[in-house]
């Protein structure tokens, strides 16, 4: 099904942080948490300062600890964009900087 | 001509100095590379604002004091972007050279332009002529980060938002170096605000999914003199390709008011940011080639020095040999 997966674009003001397909996101908006799955209706809305989470085809979880920002979702596609991220994993291949 | 002595120790300091050259040129052209690698990193940030503001522009009538400017105000803000060293050609130069041009148009249209300053080059320029600069940041010119550029927009902002009674201004100017090559950098006067969105209704398809986000170019160029060198934005026209594609119908969180007050100041500072970045780009390509110049100068220096040395060393041999062969003709013709 087409809808199992999405593309996710997670960028920080002065480098991208994770790309990929995952299967559900989770991101901090102003109003609440927020949680997305492949196929959302399009949307913009502003994230606060949190935690956005993506879970990857292989059930792997990337966090992010993130200040403020805003996620689009359009055509199947997420994109987050944020001030400052940090990996909460300290995953070396998304914090080199 | 000059001492032999005097020659040589020219042509030791102009060696060392060529050292020096050599050596700011290599460092400019490794940190060509850097620049290049942070302005990469950047850019998908500002394609991911610039496609949220086309949505919002796509969706919503845009009314946000950002986008125009609501009531009449002649105090406007000029951003130069100078460099924080020198040692980089006319780089700063230029920039001051047009700023004052800038400025100088501004005020005969009436307009009250305060200065705002970047780089310790500019800086300096201006305080020893006691000018009057609103607001100053020094530091990281040549690499500047995300943290500078929201500093800067932070102030312009905060400056753009208040009322004229409080001190506001209406428009903003930015003086930058726009990097086109490794030989070419073109100083560019950009108007950033208020942010002109511009709906392109003319082309086919949905004329909504359209729309140019276009920072106008400051129009007042009816002085001549320095548009040869610092021509203006057109560049910067950037439209959307999206002419076959109904754009979806967007939900905004918490509201559309809200989204544009956290999105429309982020692309501004987006906007800055990418100034800085080609600002920077272009003083590092400079110094590399006004000190490429300078190595080669040093060296033709030392060439000619040298032949020169030769020559008067030369002479005094020559010298040396006639005074010793008269002299012992003189002495032969004695013994005769």
């Amino acid at each position: 099904m087409a809808g199992s997966t999405m593309k996710v674009n997670i960028v920080a003001s002065d480098r991208p942080l994770w790309t990929g397909e995952a299967k559900s996101v989770s991101i901090p908006a102003s109003e609440g948490g927020m949680g997305l799955l492949p196929d959302h209706e399009p949307i913009l809305t502003v994230i606060d300062k949190g935690t956005v989470s993506a879970i990857d085809v292989d059930g792997n979880r990337h966090s992010f600890e993130v200040t403020d920002g805003f996620a689009s979702f359009d055509s199947n596609s997420l994109t987050v964009a944020v001030e400052t991220g940090v990996d909460t994993k300290k995953d070396p291949t998304a914090t080199a900087d | 001509m000059a001492s032999q002595l005097g020659l040589k120790s020219r042509i030791a300091s102009t060696t060392s100095l060529g050292k020096i050259f050599n050596a700011q040129e290599m460092i400019a052209s490794s940190h060509i590379a850097k620049a290049r690698t942070v302005a990469l990193n950047a850019k998908p940030y500002s394609d991911a604002i610039f496609d949220a503001v086309q949505a919002l522009a796509a969706h919503t009538e845009i009314d946000h004091p950002i986008v125009k400017s609501t009531e009449h105000n002649p105090r406007v803000a000029v951003l130069a972007l100078t460099s924080d060293r020198g040692m980089a050609g006319a780089y700063t130069s230029s920039i001051i050279r047009e700023t004052e041009s800038l400025l100088a148009r501004l005020d005969k249209v009436g307009k009250q332009p305060l200065l705002y300053v970047y780089g310790r080059r500019g800086v300096s320029y201006y305080r020893y002529r006691n000018r009057k600069i609103a607001a100053t940041w020094e530091g990281d010119t040549d690499q500047p980060g995300a943290e500078t550029a929201r500093e800067i927009a932070d102030r312009l902002l905060e400056d753009y938002m208040k009322t004229a009674a409080q001190g506001g201004v209406s428009e903003l100017y930015i003086v930058f170096t726009e990097f086109v090559n490794m030989v070419v950098q073109k100083v560019r006067v950009l108007r950033m605000l208020p942010v002109e969105l511009v709906r392109n209704s003319d082309q086919k398809a949905d004329p909504v999914a359209n729309v140019t986000v276009e920072p106008v170019e400051n129009d007042k160029s009816e002085n001549g003199a320095a548009s040869s060198v610092a021509a203006t934005v057109p560049g910067d026209v950037t439209s959307v390709a999206k002419t076959d594609q109904t754009s979806p119908l967007y939900t905004f969180e918490p509201n559309v008011a809200k989204v544009l007050d956290a999105i429309l100041p982020k692309y501004v500072q987006s906007r800055i940011h990418e100034c800085l970045l080609t600002a920077a780009a272009s003083e590092t390509a400079s110094r590399q080639n006004a000190m490429h110049t300078a190595t080669d100068n040093a060296n033709n220096l030392i060439d000619t020095l040298t032949r020169q040395l030769n020559a008067s060393r030369q002479a005094s041999i020559t010298q040396e040999l006639t005074e010793i062969i008269s002299s012992a003709d003189a002495l032969n013709k004695e013994e005769e």
